[in-house]
């Protein structure tokens, strides 16, 4: 009997001590507690704006305030409830994005700064788990985005999956804006550029592939370079590339072409215009395939691309006479290779200019010549001093499959 | 009383691989890569190698004396009052070992999913948990670690496989390393993740064929070993080695990377922290237990159950000791390196006055009635 009555009170103790720890009630937060942020633009502040700016991370004489220069930054923060959850809801568009997301935008000396002060704002719980854009301006990230880096990596809600993107001109323009195919804003910003990479417009390049190229030694990070056009939709401009964490540069739309053909990046999706004496035709890159290869000669290394794509003839722009015959592809083919090899040598000069090597040959001296890279390189900065000199010698090689429906 | 020497060998390879998947792989890559930067699965092997020998010596040793504990067999290879003081080291080494453990789980928690909650709490939930649990027999012992083995292996493998789209070789090379000075402290620390499997001896005296624990090590370590490479080998060839220097947690940021296909789940680091847990609970019921039956050899007890919560408040109170989260990985990864000479050169030692004094346990007895069998 008395065996039965201890283990009943050591029963209830057990269940005593474990309910509070089991409910875990420390860590609960209604979804509508919650303000959960979808996109987010950080731009310089104008001058004059540290009089906009609450105290609320520094206080003059105690904390100190950072010096940095003030940065503003968007935030778009949905609203409960009004998002759509399903296209059974009714087509996209009418209501703009005042109805699904609210933007609210505050100054700050960084980062966390910034969004201390929106905080102290608004009510519920700031919350980047759904944060899928960053817009930042051209002008901040010739400043160098090394604050916004930092405060994003050490964030444990943020995901590495996130797009971050150079805006040319205001970045908050993006947060604001209201694209006729999708209600979410953010949402549309993250489809352009996911299609984008679907397309074979642009390569894969998540905020997380960009801070690992950018810690490279023998690599820099790129990000994309978009500006919104007038009915509100964006406009994939090139490619921002960095040196380190600043901005150093951008390239043009075409040029993205050549990037993926240096670094035979698939799917291919970019057109060439091909003209043969007078008559000119359109070209669709359908398969690239590229190799690397490195040589120290005169104790410099010399790098050797071999480029290898394949296209399709997609259409003829002018030249009534031109027959589509294997002589004619043939000579398309060498037009082609003529074309392509001046893209990727003016590229690859273009971002020697800038000392910024996105495409990672430094990658490829460190992995394949160690011991080359140990004794003469070894440092980022020294590989960004010694990529501007380095030779490129690019060999292309095009073949023609096929010419669409048209036989001739 | 039911049969003590109930443990087959698959049980013991299964005790094996879910005790050494621990707390541990989350930070891997990163002592990995700040050994030898891109060399970091060629410092991963060695650091298996070096944690298999230490295992191979503690294999080695139970099979000579196949009924005791390394607690027992100790006494009769060095004498009573020397093997005491190697004993208490022992004890002593486990116990802060699970404290360590839990400390670390608790810290993951704190900063990636319960920020909130006080990191004694999700300390004292493990602990309480390993306790409860190590108030079993050793064969319920087993039947646990069998139970939760697949559950380790399959997601950790998920996310690997995944993760192939992203990688890239050219991280990997050299497999040597740039520039890689003094490999020794990092294999050191990596050897000293396998330290777990010092579980086995205890399982060998209650091992059903205790000449089959050599083949159960070897597995075991095969199969626990390959996995470290391969984490260690996706999270390089991922991020790169300089990006892994900056991550405090590499393996849970490659599950962050990852994505299922179609977009199901956009990121793992949910789902793998979840198993994560399992694989801490595991780690930590296996030091736990390893060190309260040690205590209850050393005692002479029967049972090791009086201790379960007898050595709680010791562990909680050492788990609570350091301050932050720097300090924390300072202590595992000294603690780690001097641990190693507790689990491999003192085993070592008691192996080779064991040969030269011509030691040996008596043989199992029902031994060839099973084999008939």
């Amino acid at each position: 009997m008395l065996c039965h009555w201890t283990k009943m009170v050591k029963l209830s103790c057990v269940i005593l001590f474990a309910v509070p720890i089991l409910t875990g009630c420390w860590d609960r937060l209604e979804i509508e507690e919650r303000a959960v942020v979808l996109g987010i633009s950080i731009d310089l502040a104008e001058p004059g704006a540290e009089q906009e700016e609450d105290e609320v991370s520094h206080l003059r004489g105690s904390f100190p305030t950072p010096d940095e220069a003030m940065i503003r930054l968007a935030a778009q923060v949905a609203l409960p409830g009004r998002i759509p959850l399903g296209p059974g809801e009714g087509g996209g568009g009418k209501e703009g994005p005042g109805q699904t997301v609210w933007v609210i935008d505050v100054v700050g000396h960084s980062v966390d700064d910034a969004l201390m002060n929106l905080q102290q704002q608004i009510s519920g719980k700031l919350f980047f788990g759904h944060l899928r854009v960053i817009v930042v301006s051209e002008a901040m990230a010739k400043r160098g985005l090394q604050n916004v880096n930092d405060y994003l990596k050490r964030n444990s809600e943020v995901r590495r999956m996130m797009w971050m993107m150079i805006s040319k001109g205001n970045a908050r323009k993006l947060m604001t804006a209201s694209p006729k195919l999708e209600r979410v804003p953010s949402l549309y910003l993250l489809s352009t550029l996911d299609d984008a990479v679907k397309l074979g417009k642009f390569p894969d390049d998540y905020v997380g592939m960009f801070w690992s190229n950018s810690s490279k030694k023998g690599q820099e990070g790129f990000l994309p370079y978009v500006e919104m056009m007038k009915e509100q939709n964006i406009d994939l401009l090139g490619m921002a590339y960095f040196k380190a964490d600043k901005m150093v540069g951008a390239t043009k739309p075409f040029e993205i072409a050549g990037y993926m053909g240096i670094k035979g990046l698939n799917p291919a999706g970019y057109r060439g215009v091909i003209s043969l004496n007078g008559d000119s035709v359109m070209v669709v890159a359908t398969h690239r395939q590229s190799k690397f290869d490195v040589r120290i000669v005169n104790g410099r290394p010399h790098f050797k691309i071999y480029v290898q794509t394949e296209i399709n003839l997609e259409e003829k722009i002018k030249g009534q006479s031109l027959v589509v015959s294997e002589k004619i592809i043939k000579s398309i083919e060498e037009q082609n290779k003529k074309s392509l090899k001046k893209t990727y040598e003016s590229l690859i000069k273009k971002t020697q200019q800038k000392g910024s090597d996105i495409f990672g040959f430094g990658e490829y001296l460190r992995a394949k010549k160690p011991r080359y890279w140990d004794r003469e390189i070894g440092t980022k900065q020294r590989w960004q001093e010694a990529y501007k000199t380095i030779e490129v010698e690019v060999t292309v090689n095009t073949r023609i499959r096929r010419v669409g429906m048209k036989a001739k | 009383m039911e049969n003590p020497r109930q443990i087959t060998m698959i049980q013991a390879v299964a005790i094996l691989i879910s005790t050494i998947i621990g707390v541990g792989v989350l930070a891997l890559p990163l002592f990995a890569v700040r050994a030898a930067n891109s060399g970091a699965p060629l410092v991963t092997l060695l650091g298996i190698l070096l944690g298999f020998v230490g295992l191979m010596i503690v294999t080695l040793l139970g099979m000579r004396f196949p009924n005791k504990t390394i607690i027992q067999y100790s006494e009769d290879i060095l004498g009573r009052w020397l093997a005491l003081l190697g004993n208490i080291l022992i004890i002593a080494f486990f116990a802060v070992l699970t404290s360590l453990t839990a400390r670390e789980f608790g810290e993951v928690v704190v900063t990636s999913v319960l920020k909130t909650t006080p990191v004694e709490v999700t300390v004292i939930v493990m602990l309480l948990l390993a306790a409860i649990t190590t108030r079993n027999g050793i064969t319920t012992f087993a039947y646990i670690h069998v139970f939760y083995m697949p559950i380790l292996l399959v997601p950790v493998l998920l996310i690997v496989a995944l993760s192939f789209k992203n990688s890239d070789v050219i991280n990997l090379q050299p497999i040597w390393g740039n520039a890689t000075g003094n490999m020794l402290p990092g294999i050191l620390t990596i050897a000293a993740l396998f330290q777990g499997s010092f579980i086995l001896t205890v399982v060998i005296p209650a091992m059903r064929q205790p000449n089959k624990a050599m083949k159960a090590s070897m597995l075991g370590m095969l199969i626990a070993g390959g996995l470290y490479i391969t984490i260690v080998a996706a999270t390089v060839s991922v991020f790169g080695s300089e990006e892994i220097k900056e991550l405090l947690w590499p393996t849970l940021e490659l599950a962050k990377a990852t994505s299922l296909p179609a977009n199901i789940l956009e990121r793992l680091d949910a789902a793998f922290l979840a198993v994560w847990v399992t694989a801490v609970f595991t780690t930590l019921f296996s030091s736990y237990f390893l060190t309260i039956h040690s205590m209850s050899k050393l005692f002479r007890l029967r049972d090791h159950r009086m201790f379960s919560f007898f050595l709680l408040a010791f562990v909680f109170i050492m788990a609570m000791l350091p301050q932050n989260i720097i300090q924390m990985y300072t202590i595992i990864q000294n603690f780690g390196r001097i641990g190693l000479g507790i689990t491999i050169v003192y085993p070592g030692l008691l192996l080779v006055i064991a040969i030269l004094r011509k030691k040996r346990g008596e043989p199992v007895r029902n031994q060839v009635k099973e084999n008939a069998q």
